[in-house]
């Protein structure tokens, strides 16, 4: 048994790039506070592609944020550490904030905001759901794309200064660059490397495509564009929130296979957030299942995929179609995420009004449970097999609790970091 | 479609509108009471001397050959003579159009160097403090009327302080440039700058208020977009995230607004044009009104309305080459 106060501990490992540890990020809305990421733990290794799956609102794509520190206001990340391993950052934090600093990891939740934006590029890069919201309508493909490069042209030219890096180009320095050519923040040379980029990522004619807006571009071309651009910093964690949602199949299937291939040459670990069971299945190593704002299961693909402890992760493949067995009904999970609103989340585990197999010990919340190996998950059934005399009731949580009220509200947290950034 | 197509396209546009602004303005002239023979003739005029006036101003012809002439004379920029002063009333309109359009572009000026900065200060500091001084500054800007606002300058920064003159225009823009050459001195736009700076703040107040909060909606709009977190994500400087990125989105309506409020400015400058006792077109056609000096009026709302529909094409197509998304249709 799992004492519930010890916070959960990533099992660490020599070839760990990115522990996530205890992570929290919460929203402060008007309606309440929003537990958008609860404690939320997990390890990313090098050159290994971690997915986090879940339902929309479980707070996968919060986490993502959190991972890049891209959280806006209403939203802070209010507790937990995000280790990373990085020899030369250490080195250079170890005298000056020694508690930061934990071997070659540094916790960078603990680095100056300053710090931490100058580890996007060319430690951490993004790429996002929608490529044509992400690209700026009024400059050119190329054009964002060499800003890329040169973001991370000046990281190398100046590795110790995270002043050069990012507080060096003020307004004076923008003024100035739009009177003359040579002060503007992207040169030629960073305008060819963007080509070449685009080449890259399979982009017929690059030269002239970079000279296009992204309204010129199809959604699968701009994906690939988005792809380039995050990787023009060649960072060592990309994060790709649900990279193939938006788009249709035979291009989804392009583009993961894209992702595949430059993983393979670029040896990047991959933090890939999808509610696509298949596409985790075709490009995860370790997968960490969410919801309502934790990890309630995570594993290596086949402990998760192949041996499913939690009744959650039970009923997600569940909801899959097999195609070998046609005419199964499917089996959907019943109920809809919480709205991860404080005050509506009772002290239990958060899965327990919507689960088959909810018993009275599931009315305290549920530490992590090591399964067996990497393999853990926060359920009672780790410790031993459903007891149907101390199930619960049906309809007890009716009423008073989190699951019917998110579902009248229709808020999540994906929602309220939605209207956090787009209020007013 | 080329821009320089739809150039032309706006352009032929822009000449009928002009084309109807002429013809509504010299129909004004007939549904407007009293002839102007009234205000020409002397009041014991005797009816041969009546008529002998309206011969000689035209006005005994029928009104489709008064039309025709009218519209003739305007291809050669003549518009007539002033019933006033017996002078060509091209000359005394025109006279006035440099006053009237220094003060416009002055006032945009004005308009232009606080509102958009404001407007970012207050859109990157949300409910800060610098935020709700540019929020309530605009709320008050929007609201003051101009002539209010001008009568309270002139009482406090001209006549208590005596930092500015009261009003006038002693030398018009580009006489002071050419002083500069000429002369190599600054003195004359040190004078120009004396005189309409007090003008063109009434005149810009409302415009920087309005710009002021065009500015920060639409900044923050612009900030809550997915683009600006993905250039966040790449790292790039906050600066070049504000500023190149969103402000750029951000000034895109912008400048619509900002063309179209510089043609009501070129028109609407009457009241700061009074106030200030400026030479512009406003304080003329108010006198060639209450003098019933119709070309004058005529000549003054053409040019003003051809002023608008210049300035709008100007706009046009500016916006269609700050903006890659428009398809010149």
């Amino acid at each position: 048994m799992v004492d519930d106060d010890i916070p959960s501990t990533v099992a660490t490992s020599e070839e760990d790039l990115l522990r996530v540890e205890d992570l929290e990020t919460r929203f402060f809305t008007e309606e309440g506070q929003v537990n958008a990421v609860d404690g939320v733990s997990f390890a990313v290794r090098e050159s290994d592609v971690f997915g986090i799956v879940g339902e929309s609102g479980s707070g996968k794509s919060v986490t993502a944020l959190s991972l890049l520190d891209l959280v806006e206001s209403p939203g802070r990340i209010t507790g937990g550490h995000i280790w990373y391993r990085n020899a030369d950052l250490a080195e250079e934090h170890r005298e000056r904030t020694p508690e930061a600093v934990d071997g070659d990891f540094v916790d960078v939740l603990q680095l100056s905001e300053g710090q931490r934006r100058a580890l996007r590029g060319p430690s951490f890069s993004m790429i996002f759901q929608d490529a044509m919201s992400a690209f700026n309508p009024s400059l050119t493909v190329g054009e964002q794309i060499a800003e890329a490069v040169e973001v991370q042209r000046r990281a190398e030219a100046n590795p110790r200064s995270v002043r050069s890096k990012t507080q060096g180009y003020g307004l004076g320095s923008y003024l100035s660059g739009l009177v003359l050519p040579q002060r503007d923040f992207v040169n030629r040379q960073s305008k060819l490397e963007a080509i070449e980029l685009l080449e890259k990522v399979g982009i017929p004619d690059p030269a002239e495509r970079a000279d296009e807006y992204p309204s010129q571009f199809s959604g699968g071309m701009l994906q690939r564009a988005m792809i380039a651009m995050a990787l023009a910093g060649e960072p060592d964690v990309l994060v790709a929130d649900e990279p193939t949602t938006a788009l249709d199949v035979t291009i989804q299937a392009q583009i993961l296979n894209l992702l595949k291939d430059l993983q393979a040459e670029t040896d990047m670990s991959i933090v890939l957030i999808t509610h696509n069971l298949g596409v985790v299945a075709r490009m995860c190593d370790r997968v960490g299942v969410m919801y309502a704002g934790e990890i309630v299961e995570r594993g290596t693909l086949e402990d998760v995929f192949d041996d499913p402890v939690h009744p959650y992760t039970q009923g997600l493949l569940g909801s899959v179609p097999d195609l070998d067995r046609p005419g199964d009904r499917l089996h959907p999970i019943k109920g809809n995420v919480p709205d991860l609103i404080d005050s509506h989340m009772d002290d239990r585990c958060y899965f327990a009004d919507r689960c088959p197999k909810a018993m009275e010990r599931c009315l305290d919340p549920p530490g992590e449970r090591q399964v067996g190996g990497e393999h853990a998950a926060r359920c009672v059934l780790v410790d031993g097999e459903y007891d149907e005399s101390e199930a619960l009731a049906d309809g007890y949580f009716e009423g008073s609790t989190a699951g019917d009220a998110a579902a009248s509200e229709g808020s999540t947290a994906d929602a309220a970091a939605e209207e956090a950034t787009s209020d007013d | 479609m080329s821009l320089a197509k739809f150039l032309v396209r706006r352009s032929l546009q822009g000449l009928f509108v002009i084309w109807g602004v002429v013809t509504a303005v010299f129909m004004l002239r007939f549904v407007t009471p009293g002839s102007p023979v009234d205000f020409v003739a002397p009041l014991d005029a005797s009816p041969e001397l009546r008529a002998r006036i309206a011969a000689e101003l035209g006005l005994d012809q029928p009104m489709y050959i008064q039309y025709l002439d009218y519209l003739w004379g305007l291809l050669q920029l003549d518009m007539g003579y002033s019933y006033i002063s017996s002078t060509p009333a091209a000359a005394r309109v025109f006279a006035r159009l440099p006053a009237t359009i220094e003060l416009a572009v002055a006032a945009t000026v004005v308009a232009i160097v606080f509102s958009i900065p404001l407007g970012v200060i207050s859109a990157t500091n949300r409910h800060e403090p610098a935020d709700y001084a540019a929020t309530g500054f605009s709320l008050v800007g929007i609201s003051t009327p101009n002539f209010w606002l001008g009568i309270m300058l002139v009482l406090l920064v001209s006549v208590q302080l005596g930092w500015f003159p009261t009003g006038r225009r002693a030398i018009g823009f580009w006489p002071a440039v050419q002083l500069i050459w000429q002369e190599g001195t600054l003195a004359g736009i040190v004078v120009w700058l004396r005189y309409i700076t007090l003008p063109a703040i009434t005149l810009g107040t409302y415009f920087t208020a309005l710009i002021t909060r065009l500015t920060r909606s639409g900044m923050l709009d612009e900030l809550g977009k997915e683009y600006v977190r993905a250039a966040r994500a790449k790292g790039l400087p906050e600066t070049l995230v504000r500023y190149k990125h969103a402000l750029r989105n951000t000034l895109i309506p912008i400048i619509t607004i900002l063309g179209l409020q510089l043609g009501t400015l070129i028109g609407g400058a009457v009241i700061t044009e009074a106030v200030f006792t400026w030479p512009g077109l406003g304080t003329l056609v108010i006198d060639a009104i209450n003098s019933r000096d119709w070309p004058i009026i005529q000549g003054s709302l053409i040019v003003i309305g051809a002023g608008f529909v210049i300035v709008n094409t100007i706009v046009d197509g500016l916006y269609a080459y700050i903006n890659p998304q428009v398809v010149y249709e």
